[in-house]
């Protein structure tokens, strides 16, 4: 074990750059490691992992980013963010597919649009409180789908069969992917895995990829810098203590209806990012399950922090992938059937909540706490 | 007048049909059904709030559960209706019992998000092994009372069905005033609802005593699903719906309130019937739900008959 490094010295900010640069290479080396899909046989069980998983993932993280600002930072119960999620998924799939947008220039709508609409969400939700405001929004939750499949909108939304999106993303000719792929060979040892070309399909999801690691980046450094400040010190206080944080000048009804807008507008990129992945929308997608894997996501990542947005997003879209590639039961012959994917992420949330109730970011924290210590220095002046 | 007609006009609504009394009166006793229905769901949901002060999120797939118990007592194990209901109600109260022993009670009764959250978890445990065990297919369940309607007006029947459903809720309600009121055991469940604490230090094992307002909860809620499945048929996720109609009745009827969650059953249940008849409105029949809870939140949060909650400010 090594010996405690002082925040904000050297040490401790080349460590930081490290783990950064580590991050980052990981993130640019994976979809050309998988973009042939990934097939390993675990357990005696065949499993393919493609990269529209791990895309899909992405989007799921943006969600679950979402509902943390309304229910993990400032403590409102939402059960219904699936409903902000479809919103923006379907505002996306009519602005492109009827007004021939691209994908990108419907997020110009889809933040501001679904940024008011969360307000107005978040109205109401002044006057209704912890449970009361879980019961609405999981009410609220499971009408999303029949609102989508109600007559008057049914031609454009496509009710109950969907709507597959015009527009594809191929990638433009300048994007540099051949030049990145011969880079990704000089490195020792998983250069040799990446692939020398790729096909068309294959650029496309590469290129779909990065695409959504940038908005899911964007997305993640915004939040962050606003829930460093005082909007987030505010909307902490509000969380842990209401009277307190009144008394100390936080105005809640103006804090709590903000996470709500921003909690939404983040939930509608999240749409517009699972709508850019499939292209295709559907009405059941954004229903009540949708609503409570992001309270999984939530919870199993950890309430309250960035990290376990990442944490939760790759939890929700795996474990369900994970479980129907897995036949029998891993190491016998034991046949699995049925959707057993959804019990495991039901006993993974009440494990979590009894085991670990900061999520899993909490437990990593707390192993990297062990293994390198920082020691907290007092501000300087 | 204007206005409401203009209203009218938006929602598509036939003079004819509004002023078919043959229709109201179907739709009444439709709705009367339902609401029999949603009021036995919200019942149960009343009892674990009354008792808990959280809202059990996983009572319609309890339900769920005892429904497909009393489906295979009677369809597979031939056993006559009422009596594998009344097998499954006490069967799906063992599991709650066991539920709440095991995911429930280890958990500080004061902090309610996490407990809410445990709900959600099993919600999705029960659920999907349901589907595991049982599969997606639809079946059909029988009801427990004999088909055909002693009263008819033309298209309007109050049938045998409609009739013991309501008679049923009523003389769930019957049992468990006399149960809460009369026995040591209500007592004790009564005083646990009042104040968990000072239950404790007069010698009430609170532990058991909330173990049993689960297993009562899960076997009325069981009930429910009885009566609310022959309407429908049977597969994993025939719950979710009445759950959400009943969790409306329960917000409407004041959520600690049991004759309120009786009432509130029948008027989301007549609500809905009625709305979605002369509105047109058959994709929103959820909506009416959640357009009740909205409404009870905003203008009466403790609902019709709901006590209030005094909140230190």
């Amino acid at each position: 074990m090594s010996a405690a490094v002082p925040a904000g010295s050297r040490q401790h900010r080349r460590r930081q750059i490290i783990g950064w640069a580590l991050f980052a290479l990981v993130v640019v080396l994976i979809p050309f490691l998988i973009a042939d899909t990934y097939s390993p046989t675990i357990l005696g069980n065949r499993y393919t992992f493609g990269l529209g998983n791990l895309s899909q993932a992405i989007g799921l993280m943006v969600a679950v980013l979402g509902l943390n600002i309304a229910t993990g930072y400032s403590g409102q119960l939402s059960l219904g963010h699936s409903f902000f999620v479809g919103s923006g998924a379907y505002l996306t799939a009519v602005l492109v597919n009827e007004f021939h947008w691209s994908y990108m220039a419907t997020l110009g709508v889809v933040v501001p649009g679904l940024f008011v609409f969360g307000v107005l969400f978040g109205i109401p939700a002044l006057r209704i409180q912890g449970l009361y405001l879980g019961l609405l929004t999981f009410a609220v939750a499971a009408v999303f789908p029949s609102i989508i499949r109600l007559d008057e909108v049914a031609d454009r939304t496509g009710g109950s069969n969907g709507l597959l999106i015009d527009s594809d993303l191929e990638a433009p000719t300048w994007a540099p992917l051949g030049t990145v792929t011969e880079w990704l060979h000089a490195i020792p040892g998983v250069g040799s895995r990446v692939p020398d070309g790729l096909t068309g399909r294959q650029e496309e999801a590469v290129y779909k990829y990065f695409l959504l690691v940038i908005i899911a980046a964007v997305c993640f450094w915004l939040v962050r810098n606003i829930l460093a400040g005082r909007v987030g010190r505010a909307l902490v206080a509000i969380r842990d203590n209401p009277l307190g944080a009144a008394a100390n000048g936080v105005n809640l009804a103006a804090y709590k209806t903000l996470s709500f807008g921003i909690s939404a507008a983040v939930g509608g990129v999240a749409g517009t990012m699972l709508a850019m992945h499939s292209g295709f929308v559907g009405p059941d997608e954004f229903g009540f399950s949708m609503a409570i894997l992001l309270i999984v996501g939530l919870i199993v990542g950890g309430s309250g922090t960035l990290h376990g947005a990442v944490v939760g997003g790759l939890a929700i879209q795996f474990v369900p992938v994970w479980s129907s590639q897995t036949q029998t039961l891993p190491g016998t012959d034991v046949a699995l059937e049925g959707p057993y994917g959804t019990a495991i992420l039901g006993g993974l949330l009440i494990i979590i909540i009894f085991a670990l109730p900061g999520g899993t970011a909490h437990g990593f924290r707390r192993i990297k706490a062990r293994l390198m210590p920082v020691a907290p220095q007092p501000p300087s002046g | 007048m204007g206005v409401l007609v203009s209203v009218l006009g938006v929602f598509d609504v036939s003079f004819d049909k509004l002023s078919n009394g043959e229709l109201w009166l179907a739709q009444f006793f439709r709705g009367l059904s339902d609401g029999a229905t949603y009021a036995s769901v919200a019942l149960a949901l009343v009892m674990i709030y009354k008792s808990t002060g959280f809202i059990n999120f996983a009572q319609g797939s309890l339900a769920l559960l005892g429904v497909y118990l009393a489906y295979i007592f009677s369809v597979e194990q031939g056993l006559p209706v009422a009596v594998a209901v009344v097998c499954a109600m006490v069967a799906s109260a063992v599991v709650a019992a066991f539920v709440e022993r095991v995911f429930i009670r280890p958990f500080p009764p004061d902090h309610v998000l996490p407990l809410v959250i445990v709900t959600l978890g099993l919600l999705l445990i029960i659920d999907s092994a349901v589907g595991i065990v049982w599969g997606f297919r639809t079946r059909s369940l029988p009801s427990m009372f004999p088909s055909g309607a002693p009263i008819e007006w033309g298209i309007a029947q109050l049938t045998w069905r409609t009739i013991g459903n309501l008679g049923t809720v009523f003389a769930v309600v019957g049992l468990l005033y006399l149960l809460l009121s009369r026995t040591k055991v209500g007592l004790a469940f009564r005083a646990v609802s009042s104040n968990l604490e000072s239950a404790r230090l007069v010698g009430i094992r609170v532990g058991p005593t909330l173990g049993f307002g689960w297993a009562l909860a899960a076997a009325i809620g069981t009930l429910g699903g009885a009566l609310v499945v022959p309407d429908l048929l049977l597969e994993p996720s025939i719950m979710l719906r009445v759950l959400i109609f009943s969790l409306a009745a329960a917000a409407l009827g004041g959520l600690d309130s049991m004759v309120g969650a009786v009432i509130g059953g029948l008027v989301v249940g007549l609500a809905r019937n009625l709305l979605v008849t002369f509105l047109d409105l058959s994709e929103l029949a959820l909506a009416t739900a959640v357009a009740v809870i909205l409404v009870v939140l905003l203008v009466r949060p403790t609902g019709l008959f709901g006590s209030t909650r005094v909140e230190r400010v």
